[in-house]
């Protein structure tokens, strides 16, 4: 093989550039498929949290829906819900760590917060089939419709059976499930007293 | 060595020289997507593409890779193709790339990919070497399809997400735990030796 100082410094510099090269293209063909996708799935997530029903899984008719129903508010990250000029709810990001890694989601609320609308989870790392379970259907729909106005002390949430309890908890994932409950009351609570409702 | 049969790799690749099984490298992604049977196939298939290509690649250009840095030269190239298949999978099957998650990127990190490459790839020539790698690949599928079916059907009582345990089946919680894998895979391997035993006694006459 050559022996000289100058070409495996060459060399690894040409194999480097060629291969970054195809690399930068492929990101670049590809980065508005990933962001529609990424768009697409805050757009399920959050017309889930507000209980609408999708039609289908065709991210133009997503689209359509959102903008018919959803929009941003002046707040960052803060979303309302409305049919026609009627409010319907509001919904804001929830999160916190838990057993393996951070979780994130969002919550929705009614229009005069007495209600929670729904939650939907957008990221977690929690093991498979364990507390991996918070983003199946059956764990997620048991919030929706539930009584805000006469929770003590922020606990909206409660897991049965301890007295008042609304929600089942995942079993063999004890930690996941009191870690996602316990954030969603913080959030859930500081939701409703910033925007002064509660009472 | 120059025109290894296909025949031949095929059966180094997925039994004689098993990445799992006989060499065991790739043990720790193996222990770790194997929970449902899909997600082992996605991997499976990533890691397929990305020996394969891989191997072929660094045969390509091995004649012209001053040997003191073919190292990088092949870590360069691996994580070429590791980042293609996140990108694809992010790209056209998002749920997919969320379900493997950080274990995309960690295919970067199997040491059967840098095994062919540094072990075969570089001293044969592309074909062979291309083949070599989906050998490799497939017999670390298997291996990892075989883990995946016994734990999925414990675990949840489904295969590839289809229920074929009704309601009265209680999921074993500790399959779908990692410890579960290191059981199914010992006793793989205490198998697949106790075979490769017997074959040794019948045909020691020969060797």
């Amino acid at each position: 093989m050559k022996k000289s100082f100058s070409y495996p410094i060459l060399f690894m510099v040409i194999i480097t550039a060629f291969f970054t090269l195809i690399l930068a293209y492929l990101n670049y063909a590809t980065a508005d498929v990933i962001a529609l996708n990424e768009e697409t799935e805050l757009r399920r997530t959050l017309l889930y949290v507000f209980d609408m029903d999708l039609p289908s899984d065709d991210p133009k008719e997503i689209e359509r829906i959102f903008n018919q129903y959803i929009e941003e508010t002046e707040e960052k990250g803060i979303y309302v819900a409305k049919e026609g000029d009627q409010v319907i709810g509001y919904a804001f990001p929830v999160g916190g760590s838990a057993l393996w890694g951070t979780v994130q989601g969002y919550a929705a609320v009614s229009a005069d917060y007495s209600r929670l609308l729904g939650i939907d989870f957008t990221h977690h790392s929690e093991t498979p089939g364990l507390g991996g379970r918070i983003s199946e259907d059956w764990f997620k729909e048991q919030f929706r419709g539930l009584d805000l106005t006469e929770a003590e002390g922020g606990e909206y949430i409660i897991f049965r059976p301890a007295p008042r309890g609304n929600v089942d908890s995942i079993a063999g994932a004890t930690q996941t499930s009191n870690s996602v409950v316990n954030f969603l009351n913080e959030d859930i609570f500081e939701f409703i007293s910033k925007r002064g409702g509660g009472e | 060595m120059a025109g290894d049969s296909p025949k031949k790799i095929f059966k180094m690749g997925l039994w004689d020289d098993n990445p799992v099984f006989k060499q065991i490298i790739g043990i720790c992604s193996s222990l770790a997507v194997t929970n449902l049977m899909i997600n082992s196939l996605i991997m499976g298939l990533g890691l397929i593409f990305v020996t394969a290509l891989s191997s072929l690649t660094v045969s390509i250009i091995r004649q012209f890779t001053p040997k003191h840095i073919r190292m990088m030269v092949q870590v360069l190239i691996i994580s070429v193709y590791v980042i293609i298949v996140d990108i694809f999978l992010k790209a056209y099957l998002p749920e997919m790339s969320k379900a493997l998650g950080p274990y995309v990127g960690l295919i970067i990190t199997n040491c059967i990919i840098m095994g062919r490459c540094e072990g075969y790839a570089q001293n044969n020539p592309p074909l062979p070497s291309f083949l070599d790698g989906i050998a490799s690949g497939l017999g670390y599928t298997i291996v990892l399809l075989v883990i995946a079916f016994i734990r999925e059907l414990f675990g949840f009582g489904t295969i590839f997400g289809y229920r074929v345990f009704g309601d009265w089946w209680t999921n074993w919680t500790i399959m779908v735990m990692p410890p579960a894998a290191f059981f199914i895979l010992g006793v793989i391997v205490w198998w697949a030796r106790s075979k490769e035993s017997e074959e040794k006694k019948e045909g020691g006459a020969v060797n």
